[in-house]
């Protein structure tokens, strides 16, 4: 008889848990409606016990996300962005990725490139059975893949090499593989850059301060309160080279929270703003971390890191330092005659954290 | 006199302000290699090139640190301290360095 009573609660327990597990996929009432993908389409509820706590999650079906034909983000950032959000997403376990296609892709820049091998690389501990169909890849595409460590991320053989093209991409490099030491990992990316630009490269101190700066704009501000080493503030480092035009490009990419998050904290003069700070757009934010961040948290020694990362840009006659946070786009190009234009965007879709770049003509 | 050569007896990737940022940030160069020195010598002779460069942060840590804890003045520094170089790409640094230290308001 007590049997019988537990096992009716339980099934009351289950079919309660399983209702508010679907219930999460549905629409509020207060939101319009939009077509689904197939992404948001959900499978079988999953009852699991944390503690003492009886909990139940609605497993989504396995997707198939194919990656569009061109990956960039000037053009194309929303469509790249939400693709990149997917595979994110499918990291923190919200989805599970049945195939990730890549035979539809025909130009990917560098910046994205970087993008996409870092939300693989967090993925890639989910991404068992992964296989790839590379003879219908783009054979341009398939090269810069191969230049970019992708098989290596995915465990998959590598293919048989392509002849080298006009532009060259360099292996990403992980944060986390040197976690003591990270000046190291920007004194590899230069080694690795002079390897395809040629020895000698002009202003090789500049880059290695503007990119320390970044590197240490990432470990203070990137994750706050994240705990756990340095595997749990992922960042990553690359470059890029285009023989043709003879343009260098670097890049380093974080998934924390972006400058627009972490202001009022680093910012002394956040409090004169403070009323008609949330009026400003993602761009005006990261505007004002690059321009005016002289301090952080009235401490008049911080803050200078996001000014001097514009200095290797400054340093040639074409650079551009472009920098990427969340919703917005900050970018400073410097012209001949020491000219300097501005130019803000901001987008539907994040970025997914910060993403600094700089592109210089050798 | 007591030499450091930075890029010897230190680092050649010095990187961070803190210790937290690494094992080769501008705290620890500060509090390991310069302060002791400093203390001990009359004048002490940092030899800042041979490094990959430096970033600000670790810049202002290292040396404008000295005058923000309270160990020296600026002008003591300036009679104390010797920044020598070879490689005249690292002028700048030389520039910067003393920039940090004449800006360096004690704490």
């Amino acid at each position: 008889m007590k049997r019988g009573g537990n096992h009716a609660r339980r099934i009351h327990e289950k079919h309660w848990l399983e209702r508010r597990a679907r219930k999460k996929f549905l629409r509020p009432r207060n939101k319009p409606y939009q077509a689904r993908s197939d992404v948001e389409r959900f499978g079988t509820v999953n009852q699991y016990t944390r503690g003492s706590i009886k909990k139940a999650t609605g497993a989504k079906a396995p997707i198939e996300l194919v990656l569009p034909a061109k990956l960039d983000f000037e053009e194309n950032f929303e469509t790249t962005a939400s693709h990149f959000r997917h595979i994110r997403d499918a990291a923190r376990g919200r989805y599970r990725i049945r195939r990730l296609g890549f035979e539809q892709i025909t130009d990917i820049s560098p910046a994205a490139a970087l993008a996409l091998a870092s939300e693989i690389d967090r993925w890639k501990q989910k991404a068992v059975g992964m296989k790839a169909d590379t003879p219908t890849w783009d054979p341009d595409i398939k090269r810069l893949l191969c230049e970019m460590g992708f098989f290596e991320l995915l465990k998959l053989p590598r293919p048989a090499s392509e002849p080298p093209g006009n532009v060259r991409f360099l292996n990403f490099l992980p944060g986390s593989s040197q976690p003591n030491d990270k000046g190291k990992l920007a004194k590899e990316l230069r080694i690795n850059i002079e390897k395809i630009v040629g020895p000698g490269l002009v202003q090789k101190h500049v880059l290695f301060d503007s990119l320390s700066e970044a590197i240490t704009n990432v470990i203070h501000h990137a994750y706050p309160g994240v705990t756990g080493g340095a595997s749990a503030k992922p960042w990553w480092l690359s470059a890029s080279f285009d023989s043709s035009s003879r343009k260098l490009t670097v890049l380093i990419y974080d998934q924390g929270v972006g400058i627009p998050e972490t202001l009022p904290a680093r910012w002394a003069h956040f409090e004169k703003v403070k009323e008609i700070f949330h009026t400003w757009s993602d761009s005006q934010k990261i505007q004002a971390a690059a321009t005016y961040g002289r301090s952080s948290t009235n401490r008049p020694e911080r803050g200078k890191g996001l000014g001097n990362l514009q200095e290797f840009a400054k340093a040639h006659e074409d650079g551009t330092l472009s920098i990427y946070s969340r919703h917005g786009l900050y970018r400073l190009s410097h012209a001949s005659g020491n000219q300097i234009q501005t130019d803000l965007r901001d987008h539907d879709s994040s970025v997914g954290g910060t993403l600094i770049e700089w592109s210089v003509r050798l | 006199m007591r030499t450091i050569n930075i890029a010897k007896d230190f680092s050649d990737t010095p990187l961070g302000r803190y210790r937290d940022d690494g094992q080769y940030s501008g705290e620890r160069f500060r509090e390991d290699f310069l302060l002791p020195a400093l203390k001990a010598e009359k004048t002490v002779r940092v030899e800042i090139d041979g490094v990959e460069g430096y970033g600000s942060s670790f810049l202002e840590e290292a040396f404008g640190g000295l005058v923000r804890k309270g160990e020296f003045t600026a002008e003591e520094l300036r009679r104390r301290l010797e920044l020598a170089l070879k490689d005249k790409d690292f002028e700048m640094y030389r520039a910067l360095i003393w920039r940090y230290v004449a800006e360096a308001k004690r704490e």
